[in-house]
Parts: C-alpha cells; structure tokens; sequence
C-alpha cells in the first residue's frame, strides 16, 4: 500500500518537474494507437484469406444468371448519364440488365433527361439489355428515385447505382454470383476515383477510397462485418428488400438500409459479401471545399444514424454478437469517439507543449502512420489492385497520406458536432426540404 | 346556241343535307347515262364512290369535258378528274358553264377535239385551272399515274410520262408541283425494287454484323468473340483484361461478315432487286424519274385558244405567228449572241411587246371578242413582220420578236409599222391596252457576259 503511494509520489514529482507534461504525452501516445492496430491486423488477415482463398477457387461457371434490374439515380448529371448507361450495355454477363434510369426533378434537369432520351440502345449490339426511364417531374430526392425503381423493377437483382458511375464490364457478374446463395440479401461493391488526377484533392481521395475503403472492405467482408453498402453501388435481393420496405427517407439512406439488413443478421446466418471485382469508377469532389462538404455529410449522418436513428436496434439480439461489437468498435469507437480524442489530444500537444517534444512527437506518430500506410499500400499492389500500373502512380501520395488521414479525423469531430448540436443532417441535399419536413424526426 | 342557264344533274342515293331538290337526281350511274346528256353534274356521292363514278364518266363520249363537280369529300381520284367542290351558290355554276360552253365552241367549230394530245390540252383549257394530277397508286408497278390521261386515252394506249415529257419539250404543257422522285428498275420500269445489303465480294445475301473491338493497349482490332474467354474480355493478342469501355478498349467499328466467303468488310454493297422482273441492279444505276402534276402552259393555252385550226402542229412552231417554245427561242436567241460576239456579224434585233392590261381586257370582252381582238392584233402583227422572224411569248402580255439579219435602222422602221397596230387598240372598244415597246440590235447594244436569258430579262424589266 505505501509502496503503490511512494510509487504515485514519485511519478506526480516527476510530472511537476521540468518535463512531465512532456512524459505524460509521451506515454499515452501508444493508448488510443493499441485500439486501431487490431482493426488493421483484423483487416489485413481479412484480406490474405481473401488473396488465398481467390488462388485456390476452381473456375465454375454458373448456371445462375437472374435478370438484373439497376436502378441508376440521375440528378444533374448531364451526358455522364450515357457513359454509365453504356458501361451497363457492355457488361459481359449473359443475363438480362433492366436498366431503369430514374431522373430526379427531370423539369430542372433537361439535359440530363435529354441525355437520357438521346441514349439509344443497340439491340443488335446488346440483344439482353432493355431501357426503362423514368422521369420524375418532380423532384422528390435520392430515396424517392429509388423506391420509384424499385416500383418498376422486374428483376429478381436490384441495383442501387449512381448517375455519376460507370462500371467495368465483369461488375453485374460479380456481384451476382453471390446471390446464388440464398442466405445473402446484399452485395457491395467496391468504387474507384475516376478523376484521380484532377487535383491534390481527388489524388488523395483515390489512394483514400483504395486503401480506407476498398482494402478494409475486403478484410471486413471476410469476416462478414461489412459496414456498409455504398449507395452509388449495392446489390440486393429484391424480395428481400421488398419485405423490408424499400428505402427509407432521411440522409444517409444506404448506411440505414445496411443497418436494417444486419438487425436479421441476430436471427438467421445472413451474409453481406463484399466483392472487390466488380468495380465502379466515380467522380470524387475536385475542390477541397466540395471534398471537405461531402465529408461534413458523411461523418455528420454517422452520427444521426448511429445515435440518433438506430441506437435501439444496436444490440446483439437484432445484430448478432460479431456485428455488434464491430459496430460498436468501429462504428461507435472510432468512427464518434475516436477522432474527439485525437483532436483534443493534437490540440492540447500543439499548446502545451515545447516545439522539440512537439516534433518528436510528431515524427513518431507519423512514423508508425507511415508504416502502417506502406504496409496497406504494398499489400495493395500486390494482392487486391487489379490495376495495378495505374495504381503505382499513386505511390506518390503515400507520405502525405498520413497527414491526410489525421486532418479528416479532425474534420470528423467537427462533423459531428455540426451534427449533434446543428443537426446538420436536415440539411442535406439529397432530398428537397419539403421532403425532409415531413420526415419523421429523431 | 341552247339556253342560258345549264341543265344540272344529281349523281346520289342517299338524302344528303345538300338542299338540291329542284335539280335531277340519279341513284345510278347507268340512269344517268342513259339520259340526255347533262351540261353540269353533281356528285353527291361519298369520295371514293364519287372517284369511282368520275372515272366512268370521264370514259363516257358525253361527259369527257363536261364540269362536274363533288359535293362531298374529295379522294384523289375526284381531284384529279373532278372539278372541286361546286359553288355555294348553285347559281353562280352558270357563268362558269357559260365560259366553258364559248371555249368548247372555239374548238373546230364546236366539234369536240379528236386527237388525244388535243383533247387533253381542251380539257385542262376548258376549266380555269385545270392540271394533270399525279395520283399514287400502289397497284401501278411505277407507284403513279396520271387518271386524266388514262381516261382521255380512250383506244390508244399512252405512254404517260413519256408523253408528258414531250408535250413539255414542246412548251404546250408546264411542270408544276414536283410530287415525288422515284427510282425504277431499268429493265421493266418497275418501282417495285427491294434494296438489300449484299457481301462486298461475292454478292452473297448472307452476311451478318459483326462487332469488333479495340484494345488500346496494344491497338489490337478484331472481332468481339475473339476477346470473350469465360465471361471476361481478354486481348487476344497482349492477354490484357478489358475491362471498361472508353478507358481499356472501345468499338471501332461495326463490320461484316459473309457467311458464303467469310469476307470481312466495313461497309455492305446494296443492290436493288427489281421484284416485278427479279433483276439486280446497282442504286446508282437505276432510272430516277421525278412525279409532277402538270398544267397548261402559254403556248398550250394560245394553242386552245386557236381551235387547233392550223393543224401543221408536229413541228415546234406553230400558228401564224411562227410562235415558239420559250426554251427554243431563248435558244435561237443565244446563238445569235455567240454568232454576232464571234464574228461580229451579221447583226440582228430583239424587239419586245408588251400589251399591258390584255388580260383583264380580254376578260371584260368575253371570250369570242377577246379572241376576235386577239386575231386581229396578231393579223397586223404578221402585215408588220418578215417571214424569216421569230416570235415568242413569254406571258399572257410580252411578246418578243427576233429579228435575224437586221441592224437598228431595220429596227427602227419595224417599230414605225408596228406603231401603226398601236393606233388600231386606240380605236377599237380596247382603248385600255397600251403597247410598250423595247429594242435590242447586236452586235452595238450587247453586253460582256450576256445571255439570252439574262438579255430578255433586261429588257422585259424596261417594259415593266
């Protein structure tokens, strides 16, 4: 007992001398670092099993070729429109794609219902492709083009793509083939940055989207812990998502939906597979400022979901216990906890403490970031990139990408209180704010 | 000359809401043919039925030229062989027959035309304006005919394009409306082609699409099921993946494939193939003939207009006036230009003659004093010239006369005689038309670059 006292003593002198701030930084350094390492090991063996598992399949060719129904959200889009409906066209799958373009507010948005229109459809070319617009003279949001699709979809496969997206041509075979098993409503798919050298920022991004998204995708799916089916690219079962109701309105609808498709995963062996084959290649935001906006959305509807939507469906009777920690871990820790931790912790060191400790703090924290980026980034290139030449290129932007990953921790926390104490998620633009009134509120 | 007012028919079963009860009526055609003949008739009659009627009563001697009008809808057959919708007026028909009935009398002395280019030109004379219909008829191989002409063929069997052409070659007729272009088989005339892609090489039917594709890795082209392996697009040549289009590989090309040869080609030969006489044609080979309605033209009308009397008609000029086709005199005229700017000689004159206000004169006279004036005028006209001069009209109004081998003072001396005819309009009851006159003598008044056209052109703007 006097020992453990003597012990404190000792080390609260030591705090008062001339470098205990100093030592007290440094040693809760590797704290908050020992939560994300886990993760990223989890990931990584996520991702050699994937690699392993890839190499050993036998090539089988299906006899599972259901028709595939993909709705493509148009808003103002423009000609962009036909490059994602003519990358549909191209898909190698035998089956048949209904390809239902639904524009959103068409009277506002004449070209792109005018490119919609002007787009004609080889049947000589591609016999199993048909075209069913739909135009939406009033505009009624995201959710709405969605569920209009839904309305008027006819294929067992339904896909939730975005305007802006155009896809390689082994996508709707990829993503099909795991509905085969009748256990899985939905499928993500993985997204590229189509204009990855527009600026700093899109370059950034697209190092971003592959290692942050694309790689962890690949580890989590593994072990069936995807957290999310993008809305600019998903697939699911219709009957499924028919008995759940469709989409539901409010910002954010994907991460929502995903969440009311794992509240079965407590009572039947669900799975929700991420296929990193089939690819779409977006359009990220070129500015900073467009880039910064879209991020103050994303983070800020975390939060609305996580904690004002969904916190009672966030248990492991609807979740399942691996999905609810997961979620609990990833979705709770680090993704509303973690980054208030970091930014206070950064703010506090750039205050208190002596330039020298503040540097050497710095080299190290970036150190092990930089690390950990390269390690990502090898096993990048060599397991999963099936572009590989072209993603060397972005082996430029691997030092600054820890610096990148810290500033968005950063804005995440300020996200979140934009969303917390502004409810920053009823100003979307996703849907028209007549909509969003009417929305029932959380 | 019989009465005043015509006698009317109804062609009719049905009631119609057309309050015509004063008039005849027949519920069939073969009554009515049996009947003495009709100056005006009326079809009440639907439009194809009423097109159906028309055409026999066209073939019928007594009503060939007669005016007869639709009181119902109009089908093409009634358009091309009828008279239009009658007047509102039922009494506003007699002037219209009365004017037909004077111009009928002009023809041989009341006799109805015998030949068929003269009974086609009185029947286009005889109504205002009359034209020869082209009416499209899918049964006929060449998808067109000419209804009027069929019906005034009689006995004789006319080739109808053929004689339109020459009819318009001789200035009588004039094109008008341009209805259609067709290509015919040249074998058999037939309009019935079928136009088909056929292998570049060996002509075979046989040949389908064949999409091709494009690596950009290594610029390899080749058609798209060399590139499919098991669901993916693999270069068969630099084994990359394609994997989307625009960034990895695109569609060059769309080309084909015969089947019989297995010849490869971009763009498929087309042949037509005639399917009333199974020819094969080249496209560009074939007969291309353009479909006009036809009407009247000057020289028609003039001819109508003198009764047919002089029937030295088988040469261009005609009349006693030595009249000519526009075209050829325009043509007469541009040789004498090239004649006088070569050689500089032998000189001639161009002189104009415009009788302002005929028309409307000729129309306050009536028919048979317009015409008496008409005849007078063009009497002292052929007092005042030379026989080797040649005339032209090229309106109702301008009259030119050309003037071979003869220089201003020539000229000069024609238009002191023709002076003369001017004093003659001053007497008579036509006090209304003036004589305007313009002279031309080559080589002295000629300009550079100067055409028969253009020269005429000149000259009538300094009648006008």
């Amino acid at each position: 007992m006097i020992g453990f006292f003597e012990q404190a003593q000792a080390l609260l002198v030591d705090l008062s001398g001339p470098d205990g701030l100093s030592q007290l930084f440094m040693s809760l350094f590797p704290f908050f670092l020992l939560f994300e390492l886990p993760l990223n090991v989890l990931v990584l063996l996520g991702v050699l099993r994937w690699f392993a598992r890839r190499h050993s399949r036998t090539p089988q060719h299906s006899l599972y070729q259901p028709r595939v129904s993909c709705i493509i959200t148009c808003y103002s889009e423009g000609l962009d429109v036909q490059k994602t409906l003519l990358s549909l066209c191209e898909q190698t799958y035998p089956g048949h794609i209904e390809m239902i373009p639904v524009v959103d507010g068409a009277t506002a948005n004449q070209t792109t219902l005018r490119a919609v229109r002007d787009f004609r459809l080889n049947t000589d070319l591609y016999p199993r492709r048909q075209l069913r617009p739909i135009a939406k003279w009033q505009r009624g949001g995201r959710v709405s083009s969605l569920n209009a699709g839904l309305a008027h979809a006819t294929g067992e496969i339904v896909m939730a793509l975005d305007g802006d997206t155009s896809f390689d041509n082994n996508m709707v075979s990829a993503m099909v083939r795991h509905f085969a098993d009748p256990e899985v409503p939905a499928v993500a798919g993985s997204l590229r940055v189509r204009n990855a050298w527009a600026s700093l920022s899109t370059a950034v991004q697209a190092l971003e989207y592959l290692l942050s998204i694309h790689m962890s995708k690949i580890g989590l799916g593994e072990w069936n812990l995807v957290n999310n089916v993008s809305g600019a690219f998903g697939a699911f079962r219709r009957s499924f998502l028919e008995r759940i109701g469709g989409w539901d309105t409010h910002t954010a609808e994907d991460l929502d939906l995903t969440l009311r498709i794992k509240s079965y995963f407590g009572r039947r062996p669900l799975r929700i597979p991420f296929e990193p084959e089939a690819i779409g290649h977006t359009d990220a935001p070129a500015t900073l400022r467009q880039f910064l906006l879209q991020r103050l959305r994303w983070d800020g509807d975390l939060f609305f979901l996580y904690i004002r939507k969904h916190s009672h469906s966030i248990t492991p009777r609807l979740l399942g216990w691996p999905n609810f920690l997961m979620t609990l871990v990833s979705g709770f820790f680090f993704q509303l906890v973690l980054p208030f931790i970091i930014l206070s912790y950064s703010l506090a060191a750039l205050f208190l403490l002596p330039g020298s400790t503040l540097l050497l703090l710095f080299v190290l924290v970036y150190t092990l970031y930089l690390t950990i980026t390269l390690l990502f980034y090898l096993a990048m290139l060599v397991m999963v990139s099936e572009r590989p030449r072209q993603d060397l290129r972005l082996a430029l932007l691997v030092p600054i990408f820890p610096l990148f990953m810290l500033m968005m921790r950063c804005w995440s926390a300020v996200a979140m209180l934009n969303e917390a104490l502004r409810r920053g998620h009823e100003e979307t633009s996703m849907a028209p704010w007549w909509v969003l009134k009417k929305a029932t509120k959380f | 000359m019989p009465s005043s007012s015509p006698r009317v028919a109804i062609l009719g079963t049905a009631e119609s809401s057309l309050s015509l009860s004063p008039l005849d009526r027949f519920g069939d055609l073969s009554e009515l043919l049996a009947a003495p003949a009709y100056d005006v008739l009326l079809l009440d009659l639907p439009g194809p039925l009423a097109g159906q009627a028309l055409r026999s009563l066209r073939l019928s001697e007594s009503y060939r030229f007669s005016l007869i009008y639709c009181c119902r809808d109009q089908d093409a057959w009634c358009t091309a062989l009828g008279d239009g919708t009658p007047p509102v007026d039922l009494g506003a028909l007699t002037p219209l027959w009365r004017l037909w009935k004077e111009r009928f009398a002009l023809f041989n002395r009341g006799a109805a035309p015998e030949r068929f280019e003269t009974r086609v030109l009185a029947w286009l004379w005889l109504r205002s304006r009359g034209d020869i219909h082209a009416l499209r008829d899918p049964q006929v191989p060449q998808h067109y005919r000419y209804p009027l002409l069929e019906a005034l063929a009689i006995d004789e069997s006319v080739n109808a394009f053929v004689w339109l052409q020459l009819m318009t070659q001789q200035g009588l007729l004039e094109e008008g409306e341009l209805v259609d272009r067709l290509r015919l088989c040249i074998d058999c005339g037939s309009g019935r082609l079928n136009y088909v892609d056929v292998c570049a090489e060996c002509h075979s039917l046989d040949i389908a699409r064949q999409p091709s594709l494009h690596c950009f890795t290594c610029g390899h082209v080749a058609p798209q099921e060399h590139f499919l392996k098991d669901g993916l697009l693999l270069c068969p040549n630099c084994l990359s993946r394609l994997r989307h289009i625009g960034s990895d590989y695109d569609r060059p090309l769309e080309n084909y494939r015969c089947r019989g040869c297995q010849a490869f080609f971009v763009d498929a030969a087309v042949e037509a193939r005639c399917l009333d006489c199974g020819q094969v044609h080249e496209p560009e080979k074939l007969r291309v003939r353009e479909v006009r309605h036809f009407r009247l033209a000057e020289a028609g009308r003039l001819r109508c207009r003198q009764g047919f009397v002089s029937e030295t008609s088988h040469s261009e000029q005609f009349g006693r006036l030595n009249l000519l086709g526009a075209r050829t005199f325009r043509e007469m005229l541009g040789w004498q230009i090239q004649i006088v700017r070569r050689y500089r000689e032998p000189a001639f004159s161009l002189l104009g003659l415009r009788f302002v206000n005929l028309a409307s004169t000729l129309a306050k006279l009536g028919e048979l004093s317009g015409h008496a004036l008409v005849d007078s005028l063009v009497e002292r006209l052929q007092e005042a010239v030379r026989e080797t001069d040649r005339f032209t009209r090229s309106s109702e109004e301008h009259l030119w006369l050309l003037l071979p081998n003869t220089g201003a003072e020539g000229l000069a001396s024609l238009r002191q005689r023709l002076a003369r005819v001017a004093e003659l309009l001053k007497t008579s009851e036509a006090r209304d038309i003036e004589l305007r006159m313009v002279g031309f003598s080559a080589p002295q008044d000629l300009l550079e670059q100067e055409d028969g056209e253009l020269l005429l052109a000149r000259l009538a703007g300094e009648l006008a």
